[in-house]
């Protein structure tokens, strides 16, 4: 089996894996319970916190833990909107987002919010000009992901921030940075908002983090709160969290080296492609994890099915958005279907070998003539 | 070119013969905090240069950050070219990173042996950065200082000081007991005293079951955030329960606080005593509490003429509450366990204590035995924090 679909999600690592099903048979107690068990579960709560806020250079009381990263954009932009709704109901956001941020935002258009897309430039990134024109002085949030999960296109946070601070400094910059942890380094200091997911970087699906600066007020959007869990309502999940904290500790040691090993295997993959007629999609622009391109021809689905027979899994666009067309490409082709529907994403990890680039060409090269030839 | 850490030292430059102690304990306790990189330190009777790994600079000008007894820190750019051309140019890019406003160039040569003396080097450079650039000079009050420090190992370079904590190092001072509770105060107490280059020992008084394992826990956690800027405390914990249950149970109740603090106050002489504490400090505000109006001070200090250092004693709340923000032990302070002090609290306890009343009454009951046991059973907590390894 190849597998290539590591930003949908990844295999679990066995270290981790160990952590969780220790933390669950030994640490019974509720970390709101005042008695000793309790107390020791919330004594490895805190420090499972603290070790995130150590590697994201942030204070532990900035991690709200919430079940994935939808719940982190949801509870975000919800939180925003109601709270500032007096403020302004104007929001910018992208194409480039996942489906849990452009959900809301149609909710939130349907109930009397203005929403503005910002434009995206040929390679990748948003366009600041078309950002800055956008902002008005009743702006109260601007949501734009770190790097767009079908695509891998990373934006420049630090600039984005720079033209809100510019243009109107009372606007809060959200960014889902589900699919940058991991694959890219990041500044929380430039954000005021921010979603994480654990099952991208190889810990048990069911755990995310919004981070949320301090001093910012934002509606919960889970009720039941405790001194352990001061924003959302909610058991703290324990082996989920100290899974998560030892699985981010994990790939922050090898996080420069892990980059390094992905560039090399993207520069194969892409060396591989170059002699087919197919338009790859991710640019300079993009993290090295992840490989987008359009088939032209072929049908994405069609591929990806025909690539499961030699056990290769790739995806179409997103996981959770596959059977539909690439919103993101088809902004960016400006609705050439022929590139949107037939996108194809490969997805690298550190796991991933050489020798298994080498297949997934061999295959590619199969499938792709069986498939034209039809 | 290298990129070097210059530490300037703080009140330091008040002291003549014990200079010399004062900056090689600074030097010690730099070596302790910084313990996990790799660098050099060369220091002489002025300024002490820290030769970082490049990479780890911004690390470690963060934990310098986190010493007493550095007035600032600057990043200078080293260069062992000590020819005119060369200092020249070095000066102009680094002003050119700045914004353009006034300036003016300080040379200091410490090396007697470079030809061109201080002024004339001023001159120089100062011609040189007029002639590339729109910066203006103003020699009173100019809004960048670049400083050009020629010396034997090399010519420094560097228009930006970061500002350090100030104070004396740690420990030049002696070590003091900070009877620390779960409150906002002594905390802040300890921080303050820890700046006048005093090393601490926690002491905590505990009543369990009354109170409980988080209340000790969160003075563990407010110890461990002193424990940033003094390094080697300890935590001595006195299980107060029997005596708080007796002084309830056999004494005038009006006067409950004033007995108790009476009796941390015999418990803390005799603990500081035995770990060599030269003074006892608390985080008494007057006429915050009950038992911090001028009497309530006078009738507990009754027990003791051992040195009480009360560093807050002319603090307001709300400037003892920011400082307790800056150093990050507000949120744990305001965490709402019981601790002894708030445990068989009276309604209406005593403003004004009677001394003669407070003798007939401890006539009552000999404590001599309860206080030795407190006193022997002390235990000691550990304060170096063990992370989990399933983390």
């Amino acid at each position: 089996m190849i597998y290539l679909d590591y930003s949908a999600t990844t295999p679990v690592d066995e270290r981790v894996l160990d952590s969780y099903c220790k933390v669950t048979r030994d640490y019974i107690g509720n970390a709101n319970s005042i008695h000793t068990l309790g107390v020791k579960s919330k004594e490895l709560l805190i420090q499972a916190t603290n070790q995130i806020a150590e590697i994201f250079n942030c204070h532990p009381k900035e991690l709200i833990f919430t079940s994935g990263a939808s719940e982190s954009n949801t509870t975000a932009i919800k939180g925003v909107a109601f709270k500032y709704a007096n403020r302004g109901k104007h929001i910018i956001t992208s194409k480039l987002e996942h489906k849990s941020v452009l959900e809301v935002m149609g909710y939130l258009s349907n109930i009397g919010y203005d929403v503005d897309f910002v434009n995206i430039l040929p390679n990748g990134q948003i366009d600041l000009k078309h950002l800055e024109e956008l902002i008005r002085n009743d702006t109260i949030l601007i949501s734009i992901c770190a790097v767009n999960s079908e695509t891998g296109f990373k934006q420049p946070l630090k600039t984005i921030r720079q033209v809100i601070n510019k243009k109107n400094p009372n606007v809060i910059f959200h960014s889902d940075l589900t699919q940058a942890l991991g694959k890219t380094r990041f500044y929380l200091s430039d954000l005021d908002l921010a979603s994480f997911s654990s099952h991208k970087i190889y810990a048990p699906k069911g755990i995310g983090i919004l981070y949320k600066k301090r001093d910012l007020q934002i509606d919960t959007l889970i009720y039941g709160t405790t001194e352990n869990c001061p924003f959302r309502g909610g058991t703290p999940a324990l082996p989920l969290i100290v899974a998560f904290s030892k699985a981010i500790r994990l790939m922050n040691d090898k996080l420069d080296s892990n980059i390094k090993k992905c560039e090399k295997l993207k520069a194969e993959l892409l060396k591989g492609l170059s002699k087919y007629p197919i338009q790859i999609n991710s640019t300079s622009q993009s993290v090295p994890q992840i490989v987008n391109f359009s088939l032209l021809k072929i049908k994405s689905e069609t591929f990806v099915h025909a690539l499961e027979r030699h056990e290769i899994y790739v995806s179409t666009t997103t996981a959770c958005s596959s059977l539909e067309e690439s919103t993101v490409l088809n902004a960016l082709s400006h609705g050439n279907k022929d590139v949107s529907t037939t996108s194809i994403r490969v997805s690298l990890s550190h796991l991933t070998t050489s020798s298994e680039i080498q297949k997934f060409l061999e295959v590619f090269d199969r499938v792709w003539n069986e498939l034209l030839l039809k | 070119m290298k990129k070097v850490i210059l530490i300037k030292y703080g009140e330091l430059t008040t002291k003549k013969d014990n200079r010399k102690f004062f900056i090689k304990q600074l030097k010690k306790n730099i070596f302790d905090k910084l313990s996990s990189f790799s660098f050099d330190i060369i220091d002489d009777y002025y300024r002490m240069f820290i030769i970082p790994n490049e990479d780890e600079l911004e690390e470690i000008v963060l934990k310098l950050k986190e010493i007493f007894g550095i007035h600032g820190i600057v990043i200078a750019y080293e260069t062992q070219d000590n020819d005119v051309e060369n200092i020249k140019n070095v000066c102009l890019n680094l002003m050119k990173e700045k914004n353009e406003k006034t300036f003016k160039v300080i040379t200091h040569r410490s090396d007697k042996s470079y030809p061109i003396d201080s002024m004339k080097m001023n001159n120089i450079i100062g011609a040189h950065i007029l002639k590339n650039t729109n910066f203006k000079v103003d020699v009173h009050n100019p809004e960048v200082e670049l400083n050009v420090e020629i010396r034997r190992e090399g010519v420094y370079i560097y228009n930006e000081t970061i500002s350090g904590l100030g104070g004396y190092p740690v420990s030049t001072l002696g070590r003091a007991l900070l009877m620390l509770s779960g409150g906002i105060d002594s905390p802040v107490a300890g921080y303050l005293t820890i700046k006048r280059g005093v090393e601490l020992y926690y002491l905590y008084f505990e009543s369990r079951p009354h109170t409980s394992i988080e209340a000790r826990n969160k003075v563990i956690e407010l110890a461990r955030k002193l424990e940033k800027y003094n390094t080697h405390g300890k935590l001595i914990v006195i299980n107060f329960t029997k005596i708080q249950e007796t002084i309830y149970k056999e004494l005038d109740q009006t006067y409950l606080i004033t007995f108790m603090r009476r009796k941390m106050y015999q418990i803390a002489e005799r603990i500081a005593k035995k770990y060599k504490c030269l003074a006892i400090v608390n985080g008494e505000s007057v006429g915050q509490v009950a038992s911090q109006t001028l009497s309530s001070i006078l009738a507990v200090n009754d027990v003791t003429n051992y040195p009480i250092l009360r560093p807050l004693c002319s603090f307001d709340k709300l400037d003892i509450i920011n400082i307790s923000k800056q150093i990050d032990t507000y949120d744990i302070s305001i965490l709402p366990y019981e601790d002894c002090c708030t445990v068989f609290v009276p309604r209406h306890p005593v403003i004004n204590p009677n001394l003669k009343h407070i003798y007939e009454e401890e006539k009552k009951y000999d404590f001599t035995s309860l206080v030795d046991e407190a006193v022997n059973n002390a235990e000691i907590v550990d304060l170096k924090e063990k992370i989990s390894d399933l983390l």
